[in-house]
């Protein structure tokens, strides 16, 4: 557990970094530190291990006041991971994720060794051992940074906007590759970002600062996207929190429908029928194996003649399609406003379709998660 | 009769290969000053530039000083401590040091200087002290500087060294210094060529020590800056 304690940070100059901070950022969880850029995210971080002495208040990991240990051993026992990933340029990977162990005095054989292992840990290639940092691309690059922080086995881990140098589909895998190995290591993380979807994605816990360096709002995602204290918190996390707030809730509770799905060799006058005794002018058409070939309209339906099979009709795409088991309510409105039929499209892990979700229907479900 | 003629007389005399006045005995006179010269200034000035580039403390003063030192004419320094410690070594190596440290002075001081911030936040945050930061960090990293800085000293101090013949102490350079009194072009010529050949050998040296000491990822690095 780490406790800012009236913490705060005034520079000789007069800068107020940080104005003061009560926060408790507890053991085991993720910790988002989110806010406009120069509200004091890095500085706060940085008081954790003492790259940045607090002007006012006491800063304790564990009950410690980490004024009593010295600097360099403190960090020692901290993971510290940059924007540019700080990866020294005249080691190679496996010696400079080895870094912090060395300077502990450890063997360099036991040294490698570890850092082999957390090379795989971080999904980096045994291949990429012997490169040096200007080989790797910038994605690579931050796995190491990961790497390194985590060598030593430290229990808190401290990230400073670790993902934001890196184009958005890495970034994304970057993150999905942080959830999987905190799900395994349970450290205590503390994550500055200003993305506030980042912030969503990762934190257990998000504290939003404002200008002047206050805490404005801590809490979790679900009630910072909720109940945003004020304006400034509510504009910070978006007008479309409320869309944004859908990825707590999941899919799993909508009702399906099936008698609006028809396999490919169906017969036209069937189908016809299912749009008349349902009430719904799409029906969704799919293969032997379930899966989706596209939506055909009530009006196709009554403009082709009866005896040809829906294989033959020119379908609309079906978009894409939402897990039934595993995605949340934003996918499966997503997936409805992309269809052309305003439907959304459900499927099972192996991509067969379990039914189709009507807007109506999932607008019922959002009512009724969001009331 | 022509430059190379000339030359191929004087070198294929073998009254030139023996004896306290021949190239072999002149050639390591030459660099064995040339030696001393270039290790005094990088025992002195990689220490301080390394000392001001790390602290940032007295960086202003030294480099003021090196440029100071570069201004100065190597006759005259040499002149004048000759005038103070008389005729000797002494004057030649102490001539040597002022026109060699200033070069790897300021190449070391730059070269510290200039390593990344980001790279030194991570060191610290890292929990690296004061000490382990120059010697894991700065010090690798500037070293490709500070080697060229070395070159550049080198290079001069090999050129420079002909002035031991002022002083009696021998060197290439006496082949000049009697060439020219004697009006003895093919001695005049001989000596010229040795000393460039030296330099150049020397330059070749530096090539080799970079390939040795500097980290493949910092001459890739260097490379593709390029
Ligand atoms: N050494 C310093 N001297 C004076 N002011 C400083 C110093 N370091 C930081 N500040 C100021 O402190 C404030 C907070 O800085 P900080 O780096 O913590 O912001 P941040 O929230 O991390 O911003 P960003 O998103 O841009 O990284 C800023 O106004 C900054 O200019
Ligand atoms: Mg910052």
């Amino acid at each position: 557990m780490i406790t800012f304690e009236g913490a705060a940070k005034i520079y000789p100059d007069g800068t107020v970094a940080v104005a003061h901070l009560d926060l408790t950022v507890e053991s085991g969880r993720t910790t988002v530190l989110v806010g406009p850029s120069g509200s004091g995210k890095t500085t706060s971080l940085r008081m954790i291990n003492r790259m940045v002495e607090p002007t006012h208040g006491t800063i304790r990991v564990d009950g410690h006041d980490i004024r009593a240990q010295d600097p360099a051993r403190l960090r020692r026992s901290i993971g510290y991971v940059i924007q540019q990933a700080g990866l020294f340029p005249h080691r190679t990977i496996l010696d400079n994720i080895a870094t912090v162990p060395l300077l502990l005095g450890w063997r360099r054989r036991r040294a490698r060794a570890r850092a082999a292992e957390l090379m795989e840990l971080v999904g980096l290639e045994s291949a990429q051992a012997k490169r040096y940092p200007h080989q790797l691309s910038g994605g690579q690059q931050q796995r190491v940074g990961v790497a390194r922080a985590l060598a030593a086995d430290p229990p808190i881990l401290l990230m400073d906007e670790p993902f934001s140098a890196v184009d958005p589909v890495v970034r994304t895998s970057l993150q999905d590759e942080l959830l999987r190995l905190q799900r395994e290591l349970r450290k205590t993380i503390v994550f500055v970002t200003h993305d506030i979807d980042e912030a969503v994605r990762l934190g257990d816990r998000i504290a939003v600062f404002r200008p002047g360096g206050e805490l404005a709002q801590y809490d979790t995602p679900e009630r910072l996207l909720a109940e945003p204290v004020d304006e400034f918190v509510e504009s910070f996390v978006g007008y479309d929190r409320g869309v944004r707030r859908l990825s707590f809730f999941p899919a799993r509770g909508l009702s399906l429908r099936q008698d609006m799905v028809f396999e490919a060799q169906d017969r036209v006058e069937r189908a016809r029928e299912a749009v008349v005794a349902g009430e719904d002018p799409w029906v969704l058409v799919v293969n032997e194996r379930r899966a989706p070939l596209g939506w055909v309209s009530a009006r196709q339906l009554t403009e082709q003649p009866s005896g040809l099979t829906l294989g033959s009709l020119d379908k609309a795409p079906f978009g894409h399609t939402f897990d039934v088991a595993t995605d949340s309510l934003r996918a499966a409105l997503d997936a409805a406003v992309l269809s052309p039929a305003g439907r959304a499209v459900g499927v099972d892990a192996d991509g067969r379709v379990l039914g189709v979700v009507s807007q109506e229907d999932l607008g019922g479900a959002i009512w009724s998660v969001t009331e | 009769m022509n430059i190379m003629t000339l030359l191929v007389e004087w070198f294929s005399d073998p009254a030139q290969w023996s004896g306290p006045a021949g190239i072999p005995t002149r050639l390591v006179e030459h660099v064995y000053y040339s030696l001393l010269g270039l290790g005094l200034s990088t025992v002195i000035a990689v220490p301080v530039g390394l000392l001001t580039g790390h602290t940032g403390v007295g960086g202003f003063l030294t480099t003021s000083l090196a440029n100071f030192a570069r201004a100065l004419p190597t006759i005259g320094v040499l002149f004048l401590i000759v005038l103070l410690a008389g005729i000797g070594l002494v004057p030649v190596v102490c001539a040597l040091v002022a026109l060699a440290v200033p070069p790897i002075l300021v190449n070391t001081h730059e070269g510290v200087r200039g390593v990344d911030p980001g790279l030194k936040d991570a060191a610290l945050g890292m929990g690296m002290r004061g000490r382990e930061v120059l010697f894991k960090l700065e010090l690798p990293v500037a070293t490709p500087l500070i080697l060229m800085g070395m070159r550049t000293a080198a290079v001069q101090v090999v050129a420079t060294a002909t002035i031991a013949a002022y002083v009696g102490v021998g060197g290439l350079g006496r082949y000049i210094v009697d060439g020219q009194a004697r009006q003895d072009l093919s001695m005049l010529l001989g000596g010229s060529v040795l000393v460039v050949a030296l330099a150049v050998l020397t330059t070749l040296l530096f090539a080799g020590l970079r390939r040795v000491l500097v980290a493949p990822g910092l001459r890739a690095e260097a490379a593709a800056a390029r």
